[in-house]
């Protein structure tokens, strides 16, 4: 059997987070000698799906609220746009193990006293995503998923309705309201009085050809200012409407420029109807994203990658005949002409944002309706609660936004008639209560009698959002961004995914061949087998 | 005359077990008829092969998946576990070392795949008892898989015998668990790529 430190690699992947395991996937028909390790015994690294117990000991491992292992003072360190100018050493060795991450902090988990009484199931019925983003279907990733030939192996279940809590109108006080995104759905929303459904109808037409020549004069001088200003001044929006175009645009600060929230709103409406009726992103079964970083790796196996878990690894040297060297945890040196890796050193320019994954009790049925004659069965809600729309009595006005995603047992992650409540916000010093209450408010408009069985808190930031590339001779070694803050699949990620790709492949590496497979899956038979 | 092929019922079926137990072999054989005794690397590249197979009458097409390596450090993912029907767990007959890892593959399938997913055991490697390689008894296989809940019996890749038995008794104990063959058609639930969104995409007719 070949032994890990027999040849120099061409590649080894540290990590196996969405970005490194798409690499992979990249790489999987390119005949390279790949070594893919992770830190974690699991896959996915930050974008995980975990079982109780794997989520029990993730949170205790991020605990800390002081964010720093390392020897250094935080400042300065974490903007890490260092480029190594000493031969023979990285001035900032890039931290290689997702496990000293600096990403995540104050993470705590509770548990409802009378939690198996109350139906928590058995730990691994669980499958928590610490990354739980819904994928346009627009978004390049599915097309990338398609020519790779890895979408056969997984499993996508439709984004269903958006709703927005708020007072739509005296009578029916504060509520979910479906948020209307084509003109079924404004010209038979029977909350929305004809003033403001013509114009909501008049921006809708407006963001479908927003950046043509015709519509482009008419915010392009506003492009970074606030939208939720251009919706009112322009567009005579009144308040619910505003908050539920904001609410589609996913922003976490509230704040989102003309300019990136109509792009995004675009690529929503743009989204519906791609892949079927009735919905415009989905979300792979099994915990989202960690399920392509599985499938991804798979791919980089069948392909020949060699993969090791639970394997911490560190840089012993670097230079040495335009080699890396490499010490696993187990003490074996390995040597490796390309280094792979994430960053894992928060930016002291990230937002921080705080997330409650909360097991619910009850299905929520209602808010997985079925949206068109022949649309599937919706496995995720998404609920925007707009700023300042959440009761709070004593705290100073709230003014971002929380968002929750409802996934139903269809996605596998959890038991039949319980339900998994991701709930998203740019970190205040009261979120965790402030998400406690958009949580219980939930519950309360759904009129659920649903108890929360288990929480799980903690806070996340991000690090530089550029990749890092430090050569030396013919070594090099290559940082992706952490993953994004985003509750939506962005897909500036996979330019950086075809960057470090072409740094593998060297002269190999043919622009239009990036991802694009044939079925691996052979026919192995002409004489079938009857008994 | 058989149904068209894609309106056969898919059943997935993994095989698992250590390095070296003669997975990809068995693979190989049963679905190519082929066997190579030197190469261990000629399963790169290999993700599944496709078999059909008929049982009691009724005709449905394997997907018989192999490790891909993923099982030499113990590093198979969850997905591979998505979704199947039936799990051969493979071991050595001349390797004892082999057989004392199954109880670990076993809790690996069971913790891991579809609770109803019927697991199979098979002793590889028969035709080494002819050269006094046997080290793991009928016997022992026999009893820990019953210990185990699961079917078992004894092939050569290298001479066919017995290699189409375990697929057999697998298919043929999948087809009598209805909660288990109601997932072999794609749940209603799921998205269909190929039907819409990229016309590039090649039609798979
Ligand atoms: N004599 C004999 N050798 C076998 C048999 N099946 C597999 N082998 C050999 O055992 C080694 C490992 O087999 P392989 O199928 O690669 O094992 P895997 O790691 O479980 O996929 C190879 O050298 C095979 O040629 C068999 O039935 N008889
Ligand atoms: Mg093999």
């Amino acid at each position: 059997m070949e032994s890990l430190n027999a040849e120099t690699w061409d590649t080894v992947i540290c990590g196996t987070g969405l970005s490194q395991s798409l690499l992979a996937l990249a790489l999987s028909r390119s005949k390279k000698r790949i070594l893919h390790l992770d830190a974690n015994d699991f896959y996915g690294e930050h974008e995980a799906a975990l079982s109780l117990q794997e989520a029990d000991s993730w949170a205790h491992a991020h605990t800390g609220g002081d964010v720093l292992h390392h020897d250094e003072p935080a400042s300065g360190k974490n903007t890490n746009e260092n480029v190594a100018s000493d031969k023979n050493k990285l001035l900032t060795p890039p931290v290689l193990s997702g496990k000293e991450s600096t990403l995540f902090r104050n993470a705590h988990v509770w548990k409802h006293p009378n939690a198996e009484a109350q139906g928590l199931s058995f730990p691994r019925a669980y499958s928590l995503a610490l990354a739980p983003q819904i994928i346009h279907t627009k978004s390049k990733l599915l097309s990338q998923l398609v020519s790779s030939k890895a979408y056969r192996q997984v499993e996508f279940l439709a984004v269903g309705s958006f709703y927005v809590y708020g007072t739509t109108d005296a009578a029916h006080g504060t509520t979910l309201a479906r948020i209307p995104s084509s003109r079924e759905d404004v010209f038979s929303a029977q909350s929305i009085p004809a003033r403001s459904k013509r114009a909501l109808m008049k921006f809708l037409k407006f963001v479908i050809d927003y950046d043509s020549d015709e519509q482009k004069p008419i915010w392009q001088e506003k492009a970074d200012n606030p939208l939720s200003e251009f919706l009112v001044e322009h567009f005579k929006l009144d308040e619910h409407l505003r908050d539920s175009i904001l609410a589609m645009t996913l922003t976490l600060d509230g704040k989102v420029t003309v300019k990136d929230g109509l792009a995004t709103i675009h690529r929503h409406l743009t989204s519906i109807g791609l892949f079927g009726p009735g919905f415009c992103a989905v979300y792979p079964k099994w915990g989202g994203i960690s399920e392509i970083a599985q499938v991804g790796c798979r791919a980089g196996a069948v392909g020949g990658s060699t993969y090791m878990l639970d394997t911490p690894v560190s840089i012993d040297e670097v230079g040495h005949g335009g080699d890396i060297w490499l010490k696993l945890s187990n003490d074996i040196s390995i040597r490796t002409t390309s280094l792979i890796s994430s960053q894992q050193t928060y930016s002291t320019t990230s937002p921080t944002i705080s997330r409650l994954v909360a097991i619910i009790n009850s299905p929520l049925q209602s808010l997985f309706e079925i949206l068109a004659e022949g649309a599937p069965t919706p496995a995720v809600a998404v609920v925007a609660f707009p700023s300042g729309s959440l009761p709070n009595n004593s705290q100073p006005r709230l003014d971002v936004p929380v968002y929750a995603f409802v996934h139903s047992s269809e996605t596998g992650e959890c038991p039949s008639g319980q339900s998994v409540v991701y709930l998203t916000m740019q970190t205040t010093p009261q979120s965790s209560h402030v998400l406690d209450i958009a949580l219980a408010t939930l519950l309360q408009a759904v009129a659920a009698d649903g108890d929360v069985l288990y929480k799980l808190y903690y806070e996340q930031a991000n690090s530089s959002r550029h990749s890092l590339v430090t050569s030396q001779g013919s070594a090099t070694v290559f940082e992706f961004p952490s993953p994004s803050l985003g509750l939506a699949f962005d897909d500036e990620s996979l330019d950086t995914v075809k960057e470090a790709w072409k740094i593998v492949m060297k002269d190999d590496a043919l622009d239009n061949a990036f991802m694009q497979f044939e079925d691996r899956e052979g026919m192995g038979d002409d004489d079938d087998d009857y008994d | 005359m058989a149904p068209s092929e894609d309106s056969l019922p898919v059943l997935k079926i993994l095989l698992i077990g250590p390095s070296g137990a003669g997975k990809s072999a068995l693979l190989l054989r049963y679905c190519e008829d082929q066997f190579d005794p030197e190469s261990t690397t000629a399963t790169i590249g290999i993700d599944f092969k496709t078999k059909k197979l008929a049982v009691r009458g009724k005709a449905y097409k394997l997907n018989i998946f192999d490790t891909a390596g993923q099982e030499r450090f113990r590093t198979l993912s969850t997905s591979y576990y998505r979704g199947a029907h039936g799990v051969i767990l493979v071991y050595d007959i001349s390797s004892k070392k082999s057989f004392a890892s199954m109880e670990k593959w076993f809790d690996e399938a069971r913790l891991n795949a579809n609770p109803d997913a019927v697991l199979y055991l098979v002793g590889s490697k028969l035709d080494k008892v002819a050269v006094g390689g046997r080290a793991v008894s009928f016997e022992q296989g026999k009893a820990f898989a019953e210990a185990q809940g699961a079917e078992f019996c004894e092939i050569s890749s290298k001479t066919r015998e017995n290699v189409k038995r375990p697929f057999v008794e697998v298919v043929d104990k999948i087809v009598q668990k209805p909660q288990l063959i109601a997932g072999a058609t794609p749940g209603s639930k799921s998205i269909d790529f190929d039907m819409g969104g990229f016309p590039s995409n090649p039609c798979s007719c």
